[in-house]
């Protein structure tokens, strides 16, 4: 069955390493912050300013799971979705650099490392991205090595 | 862990709780942060080679940390109720490694379980200690849905600040001194 929805999309072969990746900006407000601490991440110090000051963070920051997860939105709009991908696999080394404060604006790159074939799979390739992720100041906020899966566009090629 | 530094054993299991994934909750966390079709659209998503809609691997592990929030929460009122003080956890600086097996899909409950492998003072903030900890996440057919090495922070209760770095501490509060000692750290 042909996949009409990722058909006419970017495949594996049309990859290559070095493509770098502009990311949009997200701005992140109190509401941002406060409602995703509030139903996956309440710490206190993601909920409330004073303990937040008292704090490591040294003021209300975002969970870094959704400094995560916003930094993957913006890898889904202007990459994930305009590529037949097929999932991820996972990440590694993703270290939170410095905290996202109230109304921080984040953006950043995200730079195409590594491009192979699946072994066992024939159908994908894997695409290797590394995000640096940064604040208005150009500080860096996250940076993490993730694997994702694309389809090929002829699966019957050597690895 | 909500246990002081000293007070965390490596190799203890902590079952963190499950939860059961609704269509509709995968679809609510995908479209704000992973808008792909195979999360978000159920009709797409059997064009997929995953047959129909998965959660995202972010939102599985959304609920992971969730999940061990309660936990370190429900530590601390067991040890208030025991009459002891509880420890303080921090943020974590990060993630060593997560790996995404099995897709989770509508109706699936998912079983996490923590076990700290390893700990160690921080070098970098004194007072701390940094723990090395693995969560793993499992379907109710027991198949491996993902596999995390995380890092955390966990306040060392017997840590005594030397007279050297609180001096420093105080200068660095300064606004002439200070700027020198931070560019020197």
């Amino acid at each position: 069955m042909t996949n009409t929805v990722t058909a006419d999309r970017r495949h594996f072969e049309d990859l290559a390493v070095g493509e770098v990746i502009t990311l949009g900006h997200t701005k992140v407000t109190r509401e941002m912050i406060i409602g995703f601490a509030k139903q996956f991440d309440p710490f206190p110090f993601h909920l409330d300013e004073a303990a937040a000051k008292a704090s490591l963070l040294g003021g209300l920051a975002s969970s870094g799971w959704q400094t995560g997860a916003l930094s993957l939105r913006m890898l889904v709009d202007s990459f994930l979705s305009t590529v037949a991908s097929a999932g991820g696999l996972g990440f590694r080394n993703l270290k939170w650099k410095n905290p996202v404060m109230v109304d921080d604006t984040i953006g950043g790159t995200v730079t195409i490392v590594e491009l192979r074939r699946s072994e066992s799979h024939p159908q994908w390739g894997i695409v290797t991205l590394d995000f640096d992720v940064r604040n208005q100041k150009n500080a860096p906020v996250l940076t993490m090595r993730l694997a994702n899966l694309v389809d090929t566009r002829n699966p019957g090629a050597q690895p | 862990m909500t246990r002081w530094f000293e007070d965390i054993v490596l190799g203890e299991e902590f079952a963190l709780g499950d939860h059961m994934f609704s269509q509709d909750e995968i679809i609510a966390f995908a479209t704000l942060y992973d808008p792909q079709y195979f999360h978000i659209d159920p009709e797409a998503a059997q064009l997929s080679h995953f047959g129909g809609i998965v959660a995202s691997g972010w939102h599985t592990v959304s609920i992971g940390h969730r999940l061990m929030v309660d936990a370190l929460f429900a530590e601390e009122d067991r040890l208030r109720a025991l009459g002891q003080e509880p420890g303080v956890s921090g943020p974590s600086p990060g993630v060593n490694s997560m790996d995404f097996k099995v897709p989770v899909r509508p109706g699936d409950t998912v079983r996490y379980t923590l076990v700290v492998t390893d700990k160690r003072p921080s070098n970098s903030i004194p007072g701390w200690g940094l723990l090395f900890n693995t969560i793993t996440a499992v379907n109710q057919r027991d198949e491996l849905v993902y596999r995390a090495e995380l890092v955390g922070f966990s306040k060392r209760r017997d840590y005594v600040m030397p007279l050297s770095l609180k001096l420093m501490q105080a200068l660095s509060k300064s606004p002439v001194i200070g700027k020198w000692i931070k560019r020197g750290s």
